[in-house]
């Protein structure tokens, strides 16, 4: 995966020098704006894979910024980063066009993990009718598994979770991510049937081999692993 | 423009009330004049039917019958078309005619001198009188009243037009009236609807009038920016609580996570990771709470609500539960009906139906059975087979923080599962409530009043 061009319209300097030392870690380049104004002025100046906007800014609100980039033709990504995570902040930051909502405090590998999420989106991968991974095999059309060329019996829905672990193979995939994709609900209900489910699916995938197939990165989500 | 329907219009009601009684009291109006001209038209006859018999009697007494019958002629021959003809009779006892234009003598008794109406033979309707001139003689006057008649039926037609004007005009009047009446109450019930910047500005427009209309504008007009202000209030409130402790949160988080990376062993970052879990409890409490607040003070607010398709959302968190039913060793049955849909908020919603999903799980033993069932009403329920609910705890289960024998599964188990789903039902004008069942537990989300 390329390096991502992330702008971060942030007003609490600390939050902002943490995500920039975590963004330039994992290889990424970060423009910090401190002022709503200038995240505006910025945003329409230069090209970025993805925006994180901060939502509560003294000058001009997140919601005001997103609203104006889309209206100015900017369809760059757009991550929402608040302090504001009730339920209906959620859905006003996403009505609002918002491409992911994240509130604080957020783990640092969730928040790479999304922005990875929305960089694959808008550069759109195709995949093959078999996507190979480490010892893992997905055969998409006929909706068959292998690990080290042994047959894995899957449910259905074992099966479209076990693709888009492979289909997002060697990244980190959030509980959000899982339920917006696979199960299709456009939001998190803080259920932990989730876990439940990949519970199931690592057992099968690990069922008679000595390695783990899949991570757990805490309180984010999970990494297929190659399973060697 | 109003939601009222035009039956029910207040306004309607009104000038068709109006429009009602103009033509009531048109009609008694009519009925008193046509009541007048018939008595006093009758009066008039009865005089002129007495006087000309008088002066038949005086010339009867000076004149004898020959100058009478004369007079008779006379008096036939003079009389003009156009009046109220008169008809005479002059008979023997035995009702032979002497003289006159009535052939036959009608039932009236010379004797008593007795008038009133009768017909003569060729149908004509006359009022006589009849009196006894002497011994075997006797004389009838009678005149027609045929054109009172017409008098009365031109009566008729002036207050027919009269009314239909009146009706006309009052209805006309009444309705821009209440145009104009109903456009002041509109802008009010507007007001109350939408509660955005034009239709509240609309209504300060209509504060300054010094009618009843006015001052109701006026108390509406500071309802609402009370409720306004208050809603403000309440969301710059709990915004500002939400960020002030989740930002110092965040960075204690950040502080434990660097203390994670140079934790010396093993029980060191136990402990820092447990403390980092209570961050997490802390804030989907604070979360919770925010929730319940919000969603109780949007509590019968429609704005905001879109069409959801509950049949879809739940089939969806179905799908979502029943792999994970069977890894617990429930069972799990999901019956929906197709197409039943509501306005609502999706999210919302979704926490509402897995609150109650996670709840059922957290306490339902393993081997019972759990219903998700969807029906048109709207009506949800989420049925088990476990060992019910305490009915001590019955009446509670829906309080915050409450931990009784079967607490709310979400939120790390700070009691708020339940509250919050309540909280979002009632948000949707639905109520969510317990069935009363010999067995297990239901929980019923339905309009409120129904269960």
């Amino acid at each position: 995966m390329s390096a991502i061009n992330i702008l971060y319209v942030e007003d609490d300097s600390r939050v902002a020098a943490e995500v920039q030392e975590l963004a330039s870690r994992a290889g990424d380049r970060v423009t910090w704006e401190s002022s709503g104004a200038a995240g505006l002025l910025r945003a329409g100046k230069d090209d970025f894979d993805v925006i994180i906007l901060d939502r509560t800014l003294p000058d001009i609100d997140g919601m005001t910024i997103l609203k104006r980039l889309r209206e100015s033709g900017v369809g760059t990504p757009v991550l929402m980063l608040s302090a504001l995570g009730r339920t209906i902040d959620r859905a006003e930051g996403l009505d609002a066009g918002a491409d992911d909502y994240l509130a604080k405090p957020f783990e640092a590998e969730e928040l790479l993990a999304r922005l990875r999420a929305l960089h694959r989106r808008n550069a759109g991968r195709e995949h093959s009718a078999v996507i190979i991974y480490g010892t893992f095999e997905c055969h998409v059309k006929a909706r068959t598994a292998f690990r080290d060329n042994k047959h894995l019996a899957l449910s259905p829905k074992e099966f479209e979770l076990f693709r888009y672990f492979m289909e997002n193979a060697g990244e980190v995939v959030t509980r959000e991510m899982l339920l917006r994709d696979v199960w299709k609900m456009g939001f998190d209900p803080q259920t932990n049937v989730v876990d439940v489910n990949i519970g199931r699916l690592r057992r099968k995938l690990e069922e008679g081999f000595a390695t783990p197939a899949l991570e757990t990165i805490w309180g984010t989500g999970y990494r297929l692993l190659e399973g060697r | 423009m109003s939601d009222v329907p035009f039956n029910r219009s207040i306004y309607a009601r009104l000038v068709l009330w109006a429009i009602a009684v103009s033509i009531t009291v048109t009609l008694l109006l009519w009925a008193v004049t046509e009541a007048t001209i018939e008595r006093s038209g009758r009066a008039a006859l009865s005089r002129a039917v007495d006087v000309d018999l008088a002066g038949l009697a005086d010339i009867f007494a000076s004149g004898g019958p020959t100058e009478l019958q004369r007079r008779i002629a006379d008096r036939l021959a003079l009389a003009s078309a156009d009046g109220n003809a008169p008809h005479y009779m002059l008979a023997a006892d035995d009702g032979r005619k002497l003289a006159g234009d009535v052939e036959r003598w009608p039932a009236l008794s010379p004797l008593l001198s007795q008038s009133g109406k009768v017909a003569l033979a060729n149908g004509q309707p006359v009022f006589a009188r009849a009196t006894q001139l002497g011994p075997g003689l006797r004389l009838l006057v009678a005149r027609e009243y045929g054109h009172d008649s017409e008098l009365l039926g031109q009566v008729r037609l002036a207050f027919l037009a009269a009314g239909a004007f009146l009706a006309a005009t009052v209805g006309l009047a009444g309705m821009w009236l209440a145009r104009r009446l109903a456009g002041r109450i509109d802008r009010i019930n507007r007001a109350f609807r939408e509660q955005d910047e034009p239709s509240l500005d609309a209504l300060s427009d209509g504060r300054s009038a010094r009618d009843e209309i006015g001052e109701l504008t006026r108390h509406s007009a500071e309802a609402l920016d009370r409720l306004k202000r208050l809603v403000v209030t309440h969301r710059e409130t709990s915004d500002q609580i939400a960020h002030e402790l989740r930002t110092p949160l965040m960075h204690l988080d950040t502080r434990l996570v660097r203390a994670l990376k140079a934790a010396p062993d093993d029980a060191a970052r136990t402990t820092l990771a447990d403390a980092r879990t209570e961050i997490r409890h802390i804030v989907a409490l604070l979360e919770s709470l925010l929730d319940i607040a919000t969603s109780e003070a949007r509590r019968g607010d429609r704005r905001g609500l879109s069409p959801v398709n509950l049949s879809l959302l739940a089939e969806r968190i179905g799908d979502l539960y029943a792999d994970s039913a069977e890894e617990s060793g429930h069972r799990f049955v999901v019956a929906i009906e197709p197409g039943v849909t509501l306005d609502g908020e999706e999210m919302q919603l979704t926490r509402l139906i897995t609150n109650l999903l996670d709840n059922a799980f957290k306490y339902v033993p393993a081997g019972c059975t759990v219903k998700l069932a969807v029906e048109h009403g709207p009506r949800l329920t989420v049925s088990d087979d476990g060992p019910g609910i305490a009915p001590d705890d019955r009446a509670r289960i829906f309080d915050r923080f409450q931990r009784g024998a079967r607490s709310p599964g979400e939120g790390q188990g700070a009691g708020l599962g339940l509250a919050l789903a309540k909280a979002i039902a009632g948000r949707h004008g639905l109520g969510l409530s317990l069935a009363p069942t010999e067995s297990g537990a239901t929980f019923v989300l339905s309009p409120e009043g129904i269960t």
